[in-house]
């Protein structure tokens, strides 16, 4: 683990050096304040600090209360030496931000010991950043899939339909369902179909790219939000979708099995001025149309006729089919 | 025949023996025996204790304690981590005059500082030169 040591005399710091380093210890070691600070305040910086009280350019305690002030960084364990006694003096640098104080002499041991127990503190840090990690990516996602919840999937929609807008590029919005799922149920278990999701999940993540966004719509449904895309490769983009359900059949525990999906597509240029929920609409209306039309196809909703007021919505024309 | 010797045999005096003014038995024991390390600690001390000997002298002579105070807390420093016990005692004593705005005090007592770290010399060269074998 790596250990700061801010002490201005030589001697001094040589010989924390030599015993931190033969305790197994990183020493990055400075002989001033400002050296100090730099080095607490550079990317990943040491977690542990031993700082000389009496100090050139800022005191020991002057860099607890510095650090301390910029909550936002991970906690670094603060051990302040000092050759001052006095329990006002204690007390002022544990109230500046210090978490243990020695006074020199020190005994080598008992700083060791002490430096371990602010080892402990950090493991806690450590464990609790990670539960919170753990929690935040629960309340994000889906538990099966692992992809985004409806929640967030649907709150990303309206964001990226936004900066399309302003960014005047264009965000494909795919509905993607899954054909005859009932029947997987009905036929091989509820495990069988939850193994057909997290398969069609992977297959759906593996087909776009890093900045698209994949979320579980629904029981069966999945919502596919392609980014600054071309329209013109919109339609074949969603076919390479489609097949790659298609091509392959699913690993199961029962048995591999043979599945499809439908999709319904819509592109945010078609549809300018309309809000993110009417676009999923759209997306929806050729869904359907998908289904209609016998499944395990693509089906791409009509752009709106341009004299076309948002809130009018424009008679029901059948999606056009989607090129091979 | 051989006479008898007549002269007995002086053994010189171990290097390892503790002066009182220097628990190196003590020191050694917390470096775990390192005496290259040790060779290094020496080395520090005997280039720093010089510059800050020095320079406390020169303070004294213009009459500015506040120096004079400085470099006898930086002294104490180096010589207590040393266990250089007794010598660091005198320089306590120094800074404490000083700090006190005692001039008399500190005129007496830095020559007693000057002339305990010179009795040390012999002892910090003989260690250093061990250290480099």
């Amino acid at each position: 683990m790596k250990i700061l040591v801010a002490e201005d005399d030589r001697l001094s710091r040589m010989m924390l050096e030599k015993s931190l380093d033969k305790a197994g210890y990183e020493v990055i070691s400075v002989n001033n304040g400002a050296l100090a600070l730099a080095a607490l305040e550079a990317d990943d910086p040491p977690r542990l600090a031993l700082l000389d009280w009496v100090m050139p350019e800022k005191d020991g305690v002057e860099v607890c209360r510095e650090v301390r002030a910029h909550r936002n960084r991970a906690y670094t364990y603060f051990i302040l030496l000092s050759s001052k006694e006095s329990k006002k003096e204690i007390v002022q640098g544990l109230e500046a931000g210090a978490d243990d104080y020695l006074t020199k002499p020190y005994d080598e041991e008992e700083l060791k010991a002490r430096l371990r127990a602010g080892e402990r503190i950090l493991e806690l840090e450590d464990h609790l950043v990670e539960a919170r990690e753990s929690m935040r990516f629960q309340a994000t996602h889906d538990a099966l899939t692992s992809l985004w919840n409806r929640g967030v999937i649907e709150e990303l929609l309206g964001r990226e339909i936004q900066r399309s807008r302003r960014e005047k590029s264009c965000t494909v919005v795919m509905l993607c369902d899954v054909d005859h799922f009932k029947s997987v149920n009905d036929e091989f278990g509820h495990s069988t179909g939850d193994d057909v999701l997290r398969e069609l999940a992977r297959r759906l993540r593996n087909s776009v790219r890093s900045y698209d966004m994949v979320g579980r719509f629904g029981g069966e449904e999945f919502l596919v939000i392609l980014n600054k895309c071309d329209p013109g490769s919109a339609p074949a983009r969603a076919e390479n979708i489609r097949l790659s359900v298609a091509k392959k059949p699913f690993p199961t525990r029962s048995k591999p099995l043979p599945v499809t999906i439908s999709v319904g597509v819509a592109l945010s240029t078609d549809f300018e001025g309309h809000s993110a929920d009417d676009v999923l609409g759209k997306a929806d209306n050729a869904l359907y149309e998908a289904k209609g039309a016998g499944r395990n196809c693509v089906r791409v909703a009509h752009p709106a006729p341009t004299n076309s007021a948002p809130n009018e919505a424009p008679p029901r024309e059948p999606a056009s089919l989607a090129t091979s | 025949m051989r006479d008898k010797p007549v002269t007995t045999v002086v053994e010189p005096q171990s290097p390892r023996s503790s002066s009182p003014a220097w628990n190196l038995q003590e020191l050694l024991t917390n470096l775990e025996d390192d005496r290259a390390f040790l060779g290094e600690l020496l080395e520090v001390y005997l280039r720093d204790s010089q510059t800050s000997l020095q320079e406390a002298k020169d303070a004294i002579v213009r009459k500015d304690l506040t120096v004079v105070e400085r470099r006898a807390h930086t002294l104490k420093g180096m010589m207590r981590n040393l266990m250089m016990n007794a010598v660091a005692q005198l320089a306590s004593d120094l800074e404490t005059a000083a700090r006190e705005g005692n001039a008399d005090d500190s005129s007496r007592l830095l020559p007693q500082l000057e002339r305990a770290m010179s009795e040390l010399l012999p002892e910090v060269d003989a260690q250093i030169a061990e250290a480099r074998t």
